[in-house]
């Protein structure tokens, strides 16, 4: 292959994709195992788990888009809706096993009144917990870490098929790399994370370094890979 | 546009619903994922039960490996065999659910027979009558999903570039994420914790006291599956049939080729509905539940 300018750009691409993957996941309102129990605020799963549900969504919104265009901000774009509709209608349905199921109002143990709608948080609260259900606080934190998911999945996608051509093997190369930046991510987080209100949010620039220095080795070891499979 | 691709999108949308549904119900049955950590616990701390016990991993991960293995079967069986399409997606989901039976036993025996020092039991009955009903719930899901990549890839007006089992690894993922997200919450939240006062999140001190003692008799998996047909597998259902129809349906009607914007505004407003719904669900369920009466002023969080 030939090392020019364009092959700087496909790795800085990659980088930022990457960079992208690891902040979003700290967006994500994860609650993990306890979240399912009702017994934290947040989504009932594991933090790689649903960044990687909802941003290979997004891949697959970009993927089918990059097969028609080449214009990259659609392509983008495509894939953080893509995974905007995943993780919120995700939420959404969550919602309902919340307020309908288990029969608990929505409440953020982490802060006193939710910063969108002003609602206080403390009473609602029930004992022995730390929070329920998906208050909109994290509800909009959650749209937006998946968004920036897709989004970066979309960007790392978007030079890997340009290098080599071929959307199967692009799209397991973007798979790898999201993966390593999320799990990066989560074991910054260690388990649970409400959302950018969260004080565990303030430990991002860690993750920022680490999946930095990931998303490095990974794009130069991807953008040499120009065909096969 | 046109009506044959509109049928097609809400053939997927279907198809979506369905998987989804039995995606959650096969996690019950089985218990796996996030609401097993209280089972696997219940032998610890002295209540050792009759519950099916096979957390082989997350959820995501075994349905990608579910439904990845049978798109990839039926891939080579349509490619390299010319079988006919519906043939082909049968096999390779008949092969996906052997793969779940082995995996599911092989974990049922291991994390049981590992619990010995704490007086759990390795039920042979249990085995023999709930692994038949985990391996047929892991069937329908994957012949859906893999029955949704054959129609991205080959029958859509703009087929997906992604072959079919890698489309099929993608939808696993989500409909597993999912799963876990929304039908888990069901079991774990309410299902198993039915001993303790309605309308709050699971209080800490109770952690591993899971109900025991079915309707008549004691509890079993198939129990809970009962249960969680009635909400948590169809909301599960809704929420992956939602995303499959709402991200397909916007690229069907607005042509990507020239009308792209238009999708993606599409989905924007989407996505703004549902941040309103959700605002809807919490308003109402704090004003109809209302504070919790042991709450006695502003604590620490």
């Amino acid at each position: 292959m030939n090392f020019d300018a364009y092959t700087i750009v496909y790795i800085l691409e990659i980088l930022v994709g990457g960079l992208l993957v690891g902040i979003g996941v700290h967006f994500v309102p994860v609650g993990g195992a306890p979240a399912a129990m009702a017994q934290a605020a947040g989504i009932g799963t594991g933090t790689v788990q649903l960044a990687a549900g909802s941003g290979l969504t997004g891949l697959l919104a970009a993927g089918l888009m990059m097969s028609v265009t080449d214009n990259i901000w659609i392509i983008l774009a495509s894939g953080a809706v893509g995974a905007g509709i995943m993780i919120g209608s995700t939420m959404l349905t969550g919602s309902w096993i919340y307020a309908y199921a288990v029969g608990a109002p929505f409440a953020s143990a982490k802060v006193n009144y939710d910063p969108i709608t002003g609602f206080s948080q403390p009473p609602y609260v029930a004992p022995g917990t730390v929070g329920q259900g998906i208050p909109t606080i994290c509800f909009v934190s959650g749209l937006i870490g998946g968004m920036m998911g897709g989004l970066g999945g979309a960007m790392i996608y978007y030079p890997l098929y340009l290098i080599n051509g071929n959307a199967a093997l692009s799209a397991m190369f973007a798979i790898g790399i999201f993966l390593v930046n999320a799990v990066i991510a989560s074991w910054n987080i260690q388990g649970t994370i409400e959302g950018f209100h969260d004080p565990k949010f303030k430990k991002w620039p860690f993750a920022f370094r680490a999946c930095a220095i990931a998303s490095i080795l990974l794009a130069l070891a991807s953008v040499l890979i120009t065909g096969g499979a | 546009m046109d009506a044959f691709s509109m049928g097609l999108v809400a053939a997927m949308g279907a198809l979506a619903t369905v998987a989804g549904a039995s995606e959650d119900i096969e996690s019950d049955v089985g218990s796996q994922s996030n609401p097993n950590s209280q089972v696997q616990l219940a032998a610890q701390v002295g209540n050792p039960h009759r519950i099916y016990n096979k957390a082989i991993s997350g959820e995501p991960p075994a349905n990608a490996l579910w439904c990845a293995t049978a798109a990839m079967v039926a891939y080579t069986l349509i490619t390299a065999f010319q079988m006919p399409a519906l043939m082909a997606l049968v096999a390779g989901a008949s092969v996906a659910a052997l793969f779940n039976g082995v995996f599911s036993m092989s974990a049922y025996f291991g994390r049981n027979s590992s619990q010995a020092r704490f007086n759990q039991w390795v039920y042979l009955d249990i085995v023999r009558y709930t692994t038949p009903s985990i391996m047929a719930h892991a069937w329908i899901t994957s012949f859906c999903i893999a029955t949704i990549s054959y129609i991205m890839v080959y029958m859509l007006p703009t087929p997906h570039p992604f072959p079919m089992p890698i489309i099929a690894l993608i939808w696993g993922l989500a409909v597993g994420a999912i799963g876990s997200s929304v039908g888990d919450i069901h079991y774990g939240g309410e299902r198993e914790f039915q001993n303790r006062q309605f309308g709050c999140g699971l209080n800490t001190m109770l952690s591993g006291q899971i109900v025991r003692k079915a309707e008549a008799g004691l509890r079993n998996s198939i129990d809970n599956a009962w249960f969680c047909t009635k909400f948590g597998g169809p909301a599960t259902g809704m929420g992956f049939g939602l995303t499959v129809f709402l991200d397909n349906w916007r690229t069907t009607v607005f042509d990507p080729v020239t009308q792209a914007s238009y999708a993606i505004l599409m989905g924007v407003f989407f996505i703004i509905v549902e941040v309103a719904y959700n605002f809807y669900i919490e308003r109402s369920a704090r004003r109809k539940y209302g504070a919790y009466p042991e709450y006695k002023g502003d604590i620490a969080a």
